[in-house]
């Protein structure tokens, strides 16, 4: 039972755009920052997601998702399940996928007044 | 007839919320008349090592082990990506705070990792005939200050810590809760299992005391992560 359910997992990964994992897919030494505006803030356990609208080099639009902690860490450093609303101008900073995929491991968000909020727990 | 009842109940409800705090606090100064060290409050690991093993240093596999080792892949089949629950001592290396309670007969560690609560049994032995559970059967005794907690009784669906290191049935995990200072709780591990390593081996992990941190609701299950549609 637990073998299938590990076979069906590895079949069905390519198609799973998120996961509850460890940071291993992500390239921890470099912070990439993305500028962009949010499209969606889904406030969910064990993972919260941000997902904004950036440019690439050719002006076209991109999809960036920025994964972060669970609810309770993102708590304790003050995020809440407004935070980030569409529509909102940001820049998000964060440890971008391996595997080049347009996702990365949220360290923090800049605001368009500047302000900056930490989405790490230290 | 049901209005009596009904009226009984909710007297009784009352009475019961009315002498609660008692209780709670009877069964509190009874663990500390017994003289018990006190673990108790919300603690955060003090860093967060996905690798038991660091690189360049080898784990004493069995061939079994390190079988089970080399299949390990932490994209794909890491058991917590389904969201099970992490198994000891995993469940202690998580960077999660975790809450310990003491009351009569049991240590307790509610973990905000699952929301799982760990039971610590200190006034009896091993159950005989176990069945296989993600975190085993523990029990515990107080040497001096420190909490040693004996655990057996492990299914082999989880990893010893997040890079994949197997264990078997056999696995055997005997801990050692100290408060180092009063912001400072250690817990050192010695892992014992002979299916996969050819001899016993040590971990520890440091958690600092969080004062004014409650533990959150975390259940595993709100991304819709295709995993659970097997």
């Amino acid at each position: 039972m637990f073998v299938f359910a590990l076979a069906a997992g590895a079949i069905l990964l390519p198609g799973a755009v998120f996961a509850h994992h460890s940071t291993a897919e992500y390239d921890m030494a470099t912070v990439t920052p993305i500028k962009g505006t949010v499209t969606k803030f889904e406030w969910s356990n064990p993972h919260a997601y941000i997902y904004i609208e950036a440019k690439d080099d050719k002006g076209n639009a991109v999809e960036w998702t920025a994964e972060l902690a669970s609810l309770g860490m993102l708590a304790r450093v003050n995020w809440k399940r407004d935070t980030v609303k569409p529509g909102d101008p940001i820049t998000i900073y964060g440890n971008r996928a391996k595997d080049g995929r347009t996702v990365m491991r949220l360290e923090k968000v800049a605001f368009a007044n500047g302000q900056e909020l930490s989405a790490q727990v230290r | 007839m049901v209005r009596n009842r009904l009226k009984s109940s909710v007297v009784c409800g009352t009475a019961l919320l009315f002498f609660l705090p008692a209780i709670f606090a009877q069964t509190a100064n009874r663990s500390k008349a017994a003289g018990a060290p006190d673990l108790t409050g919300v603690w955060m690991i003090d860093q967060f090592h996905p690798a038991l093993f660091s690189k360049g240093t080898t784990p004493p596999f069995t061939p079994w082990g390190e079988a089970q080792f080399k299949k390990a892949d932490t994209l794909v089949n890491d058991p917590n990506l389904a969201c099970l629950p992490h198994g000891i001592p995993r469940l202690m290396f998580v960077p999660l705070p975790m809450q310990i309670f003491q009351v009569s007969d049991m240590v307790l560690i509610y973990e905000e990792a699952g929301n799982q609560l760990r039971q610590i049994h200190l006034n009896r032995d091993h159950r005989n005939d176990l069945d296989p559970t993600y975190n085993g059967d523990s029990v515990g005794k107080w040497e001096g200050e420190t909490l040693v907690v004996d655990t057996i009784g492990f299914n082999d669906v989880t990893w010893l810590d997040h890079a994949g290191l197997p264990h078997s049935d056999a696995l055997h995990v005997v801990e050692r809760i100290r408060r180092a200072d009063h912001n400072t709780l250690v817990d050192d591990f010695t892992i014992e299992d002979s299916k996969a390593y050819t001899k016993s081996w040590t971990a520890s992990q440091t958690y600092h005391l969080k004062p004014g941190w409650e533990i959150a609701e975390y259940v595993c299950d709100n991304n819709k992560y295709v995993y659970h549609e097997k």
